[in-house]
């Protein structure tokens, strides 16, 4: 599983480590994927990193994960990779709207993709990536299907002040536009896990009524599932969630979750490196138009469940 | 129960009332069990910083030890299938140890608490993500770990285990604050140091221990906090909750200055900070406006604390003029 | 002639207390006037009415001709009033010019205001050299003594112009001759003009310096005395409104065996000088010496607060290793420190806790505190030592200066003392308690417990020692036994002149 050895933490802090990457960097070019925050949609997506990686060994092809999912620890980290002067970033941009300016000067130094959240107002080459109001739509028409006559739905989400959470409610909003579905609030959580689980639990509590609850991030979807099962209200509670937590994925399974939306980050990694070496050769004919390659969302219902947790298991093992 | 939690208490009354008038669904079952649950999960840890407090120190790195010790516990059980009281054990240890090298960096190197565990809240916090390699953690495909989460998680006649976890650290801890010879130390070493020392009290000691208690309940309050979330994300597990624990103890009497407070003091600060939250959820407030109410009633309670302070000290100087001068 | 300042029938009530009950006085200029009184007669009251800190309930203030029913800080300074405090307030971050002047620097670089030093230093350096002081304008008070300091004080109210200057225990933590400079000092300010008004417990420093004095006992004047009435005998019995026993008591027998031998200690304030020094049960040895002559450091290394760095300690020729306080304390030595709010108690602790503070174990049965037995020996402590407290609940900061000291010496002496180090047992402490502290000690004395007491109050020193030891830069300079105790031999051994004077 993804866990390093402690005892090779010292080597790793040590010059030695520093200075090989250093090495590699000056023979191979280098390319970064610069991700919002840490999670396991980001570890799947890295394999599919490894696997552009292995087929295209003369580059150096590194994941960077900021400790803090905050516009400016991401600035700091793009500043240190043009500094290293890398080849091209894949960046899922925090703040894309007012991040412009720091993508136009990625743009000129380097081969700019968005990935997973876009900025279309930069000079970035392409998005590769989800359209998360289509996602959101996707997840629309599953709240649908949850409640064909309709009821009360209560949305959960870590910030609305992220574009892929605005565009999904957009999106769910879109789709449920002029039916009997009602959203009646959408609760945040700034990212804290167990206040995650303490929203669903106080929305249980203060409405006895509520027919539908979603989770818009990765780890909303699970802390549902828990609170729900802890109040006994499963199966009276429908869930729909988005991506593919390991609980989330049992949630199915077991029919407590309805159904989830799940991206393919592992696309996001492979598509963008390969696209990203595509570019530095010339190649230029894969970028549609509009500079948008969208990635297709997938829903996970009862029916595939099984399916989808073995590939996870696959992907995921050995890390 | 002295003036200050009294004041605490009325606090919490006054408070529990509006909300509870606003909406009634606020003192209903599920909602109280809740918030109990919760109270259970931050009251722990919270009493560990109150004595850290006490001795005029602080803790600001529980948080990230929650996010490390909360990796490795799940790593332990998950991937090296160690039987649970044996990680169960790993975890508390891992934190005592941690707790006492915070408490000897501070009493034998003289290091400044602050600057301490300052560092202590980037080194766990990196190590943790390093060691995870930035994923999130979970029980995802994890095997049979019933009476653990049980333990951890469960209800025994409906009332949530983290919450009796609490009262029982609670009742020991004022036992051992209170009653006994540590806890009088404690309190002597964290009003004046230099007269402990006078009377012979290895004040070293003293903090290194109450380090010790600190550490000790944060390895307890990962294996809460781990079984409440069931996944623990290294890069924003645990963020800011030394600071819960912080403004819980601060609410509750401790003075940052050191000598002051109470163990029932830290609980009701814990429980009012927890209803604070509560009540956003519970009276449909905007969740942006979480820490704004959050803070603006720690400001208050600690300025109407204050006030009521300086009322009485003025009153007790009155009186104790009024009783020195004829007696000389 | 006009009196430069007249107090008439002033009056202050608190709320259920007469702490100022119609005191009326004179002050002329060029005169010192001792003012005299046990703590809480209202001295400080007073001073904080002339101050224009507290406004007087009832009275009139009459001040270069003017009427005042109060004065306010403004007027009380405009009007050229100015305090040396006990407690020094300084600022040890700046230099001495800095101080002195502080809030009225000399500027120049016009809209810029920055502070021209040099000018700062000429206005200072001609006060210093009247104080005859040894340090410049350029000096950081960080680096003065405490001596040092109060002179720094003197010349911040003189830089005022100050008219009227009001000293209060201006010589507690100075030394003998840092005294007699004072002193001198002040005479020269009286020459010149200055009224000034002296407050001490040191009842011959105001024979030395009073022209008159004043002597206020329960908020009211308990009556003055000229310059031909002022002695000590007048002055007690003024005060605490009978005579005072004479001081000495002689020990009931001889000093026993054994005790505490000390030989070639070295302390880490100085590492060159080696102490030897025997204690023994039964007696009290007066500890003189200037402060900074070592006798503190000494009391810190025996005690283990700043562990010895070298040399041998017995205690009843068992070897005593000495490296924390526990130590000391577990071997019956026992200090009641010089500072007794910083080191002796914890002020915000109830009386019970501090006397129980460190022998807390013996109090407890597994580790819980039997509060009931606690509770008895404080009450115990508090009867034998008659310390006036409602109960032993009350807080300790909430006491007076000798009721506190009190406390402390009960924590030491509901365990088993051996040897106790006073370090300025009696400092800020009325007469009447100072009398009680000297009594209390004796009785320790003659229960076999051998006591050093260092002491910079020359009276105390030779009223209560069997045995005189002086320190002089960090080593002893000379013993005297009780036959050759005297103020001038005392002297002499402190400042150095040893020789013929030391007999051992």
């Amino acid at each position: 599983m993804k866990r390093r050895s402690l005892l090779a933490m010292p080597a790793a802090l040590g010059l030695g480590a520093a200075l090989t990457t250093r090495a590699q960097a000056q023979e191979k070019r280098t390319l970064a994927f610069v991700v919002n925050v840490s999670a396991d949609f980001w570890t799947i997506c890295r394999r599919g990193i490894d696997k552009a990686n292995r087929e295209h060994t003369d580059f150096n092809m590194e994941m960077i994960v900021p400790g803090q999912a905050s516009a400016a620890e991401q600035r700091r980290i793009v500043d240190e990779l043009l500094a290293r002067k890398v080849a091209g970033i894949a960046i899922s941009p925090i703040n894309p709207a007012n991040s412009t300016e720091m993508l136009n000067r990625v743009a000129s130094q380097a081969v700019l993709f968005t990935s997973d959240s876009d900025a279309p107002n930069s000079n970035r080459a392409v998005y590769i990536g989800t359209d998360n109001v289509a996602a959101g739509r996707e997840a629309g028409k599953q709240m649908k299907r949850a409640l064909p006559n309709g009821g009360k739905a209560m949305l959960f989400v870590g910030t609305m002040d992220a574009d892929n959470a605005r565009e999904r409610v957009q999106g769910i909003r879109e789709e449920l536009q002029g039916g009997n579905i009602n959203i009646v609030d959408i609760r945040t959580d700034e990212s804290d896990i167990a206040r995650a689980q303490r929203n669903v639990e106080d929305t249980l509590a203060r409405y006895a009524d509520i027919n539908l609850l979603v989770g818009l991030w990765a780890y909303n979807t699970p802390q549902i599932y828990q609170a729900v099962k802890g109040a006994g209200r499963e199966g009276k509670v429908k869930i729909v969630g988005f991506d593919e937590d390991g609980l989330t994925l049992r949630g199915v399974a077991e029919g407590v979750i309805e159904s989830t939306v799940v991206q393919q980050p592992f696309e996001f990694g492979y598509q963008s490196m390969v696209g990203m070496v595509k570019y530095l050769n010339n190649d230029r004919g894969f970028i549609p138009a509009n500079k948008q390659i969208i990635i297709p969302t997938r829903i996970i219902d009862k029916s595939n469940v099984s399916e989808f947790q073995g590939q996870m298991r696959d992907l995921l093992r050995g890390r | 129960m002295s003036k200050k939690e009294l004041g605490l208490a009325l606090l919490l009354i006054v408070i529990g009332g509006i909300t509870a008038a606003l909406n009634p669904l606020f003192l209903s079952g599920v909602n109280l069990l809740n918030m109990a649950n919760l109270i259970g999960l931050f009251g722990v840890f919270s009493i560990g910083q109150g004595l850290i407090i006490i001795t005029g120190g602080i803790d600001l790195s529980v948080g990230s030890m929650f996010a490390l010790l909360g990796v490795i516990f799940i790593d332990l059980l998950v991937n090296y299938e160690l039987a649970w009281p044996l990680a169960l054990l790993v975890v508390l240890v891992m934190g005592l140890v941690m707790g006492l090298l915070h408490g000897l960096l501070v009493t034998r190197l003289k290091l400044q608490p602050f600057v301490v565990t300052l560092c202590g809240l980037l080194i766990y916090r990196g190590i943790a993500r390093y060691y995870t390699n930035d994923g999130t953690m979970g029980f995802g495909y994890a095997g049979n770990l019933d009476t653990l989460t049980w333990l951890a998680a469960g209800r025994s006649f409906g009332v949530p285990h983290p919450f009796i976890i609490l009262m029982v650290v609670a009742v020991a801890m004022w036992v051992l604050l209170h009653r006994s010879v540590f806890g009088r130390y404690l309190y002597a070493v964290g009003r004046n140091e230099e007269a402990a020392r006078h009377s012979g009290i290895n004040t070293n000691a003293v903090i290194a221990g109450a380090y010790l208690i600190g550490g000790g309940l944060a390895g307890l309050s990962t294996v809460l906090l781990v079984f409440y979330t069931s996944s623990v994300s290294p890069s924003s597990f645990g963020n800011f909750y030394e600071l819960y624990a912080i403004a819980a103890a601060v609410l509750g009497g401790c003075s940052l200055r050191g000598g002051e407070g109470s163990i029932l003091g830290i609980v009701l600060g814990t429980v009012l900070l927890q209803i604070l939250q509560n009540l956003v959820n519970i009276l449909g407030i905007p969740s942006s406006l979480n820490f704004a109410v959050m803070g603006s009633v720690i400001l208050l309670g600690v300025i109407a604390d204050q006030q009521l302070g300086r009322r009485k000290q003025a009153k007790a100087l009155n009186r104790s003029q009024a009783v020195a001068v004829p007696a000389e | 002639m006009t009196a430069l300042l007249e107090l008439d029938g002033i009056s202050k009530t608190y709320p259920g207390v007469r702490a100022l009950d119609g005191v009326s006085l004179a002050l002329n200029a060029g005169e010192v006037l001792g003012l005299i009184g046990e703590n809480g007669a209202g001295k400080s009251t007073l001073m904080k009415v002339l101050g224009g800190v507290v406004p007087p309930s009832g009275g009139e203030i009459r001040l270069n001709g003017r009427s005042y029913d109060r004065l306010t800080v403004t007027e009380a300074q405009a009007a050229g009033i100015a305090f040396v405090h006990q407690e020094l307030n300084l600022f040890d971050n700046l230099d001495v010019a800095g101080n002195i002047l502080f809030g009225r620097e000399p500027l120049k670089g016009g809209p810029l205001r920055l502070v021209d030093r040099k000018a700062a230093a000429e206005q200072v350096a001609p006060l210093l050299r009247r104080l005859g002081a040894d340090f410049t304008p350029w000096t950081s008070v960080a680096e003065l003594s405490i001596a040092q300091r109060q002179l720094v004080e003197i010349a911040k109210a003189l830089a005022t112009e100050a008219r009227i200057i009001i000293l209060d225990e201006p010589t507690s933590s100075l030394t003998l001759s840092e005294t007699a400079r004072l002193l001198t000092v002040l005479g020269e300010l009286r020459a010149s003009g200055t009224a000034l008004i002296y407050i001490s417990h040191r009842l011959g420093e105001i024979i030395d310096c009073a022209d008159r004095v004043v002597c206020l006992r329960d908020g009211k004047l308990a009556g003055a005395l000229a310059r031909e009435d002022i002695s000590h005998a007048n002055m007690i019995r003024l005060m605490i409104g009978r005579d005072l026993r004479a001081l000495y008591t002689p020990p009931a027998r001889p000093p026993g065996e054994g005790g505490l031998a000390i030989s070639g200690l070295i302390t880490s304030a100085f590492p060159q000088q080696e102490v030897d020094l025997r204690i023994r049960p039964g007696e009290i040895v007066g500890l003189a010496g200037l402060v900074g002559s070592g006798r503190t450091s000494l009391a810190r290394a025996l005690f283990g607060i700043d562990p010895p760095m070298g040399g041998s300690i017995t205690l009843d020729g068992a070897v005593l290793r000495v490296r924390a306080p526990r130590d000391a304390v577990a071997a019956g030595l026992y200090l009641v420190p010089e500072d007794r709010k910083k080191d002796g108690l914890v002020l915000d602790m109830p009386i019970a806790e501090n006397i129980t503070l460190a022998d807390l174990p013996h109090y407890a049965s597994a580790g819980l505190v039997d509060r009931g037995a606690e509770r008895r020996a404080a009450e115990g402590q508090g009867k034998s030592l008659r310390i006036k407290a409602p109960g032993v609940e009350v807080i300790a900061g909430t006491l007076s200066g000798g009721n506190q000291q009190k406390v402390v010496l009960g924590k030491w002496l509901s365990m088993a003392p051996r040897i106790i180090l006073f370090d300025e047992p009696t400092r800020g402490i009325d007469v009447g308690a100072k009398g009680e502290i000297y009594t209390l000690m004796r009785a320790l004395a003659d229960k076999g417990v051998g006591i050093l007491m260092i002491s910079s109050d020359m009276e105390e020193v030779i009223g209560v020692s069997d045995r005189i030891v002086v320190m002089h830069e960090g080593r002893i300079s000379g013993t005297l036994q009780r036959d050759a105790f005297s103020e001038k031999a005392v002297l002499r051994l402190a400042i150095g002149q040893d020789g013929e004077a030391a007999e051992t």
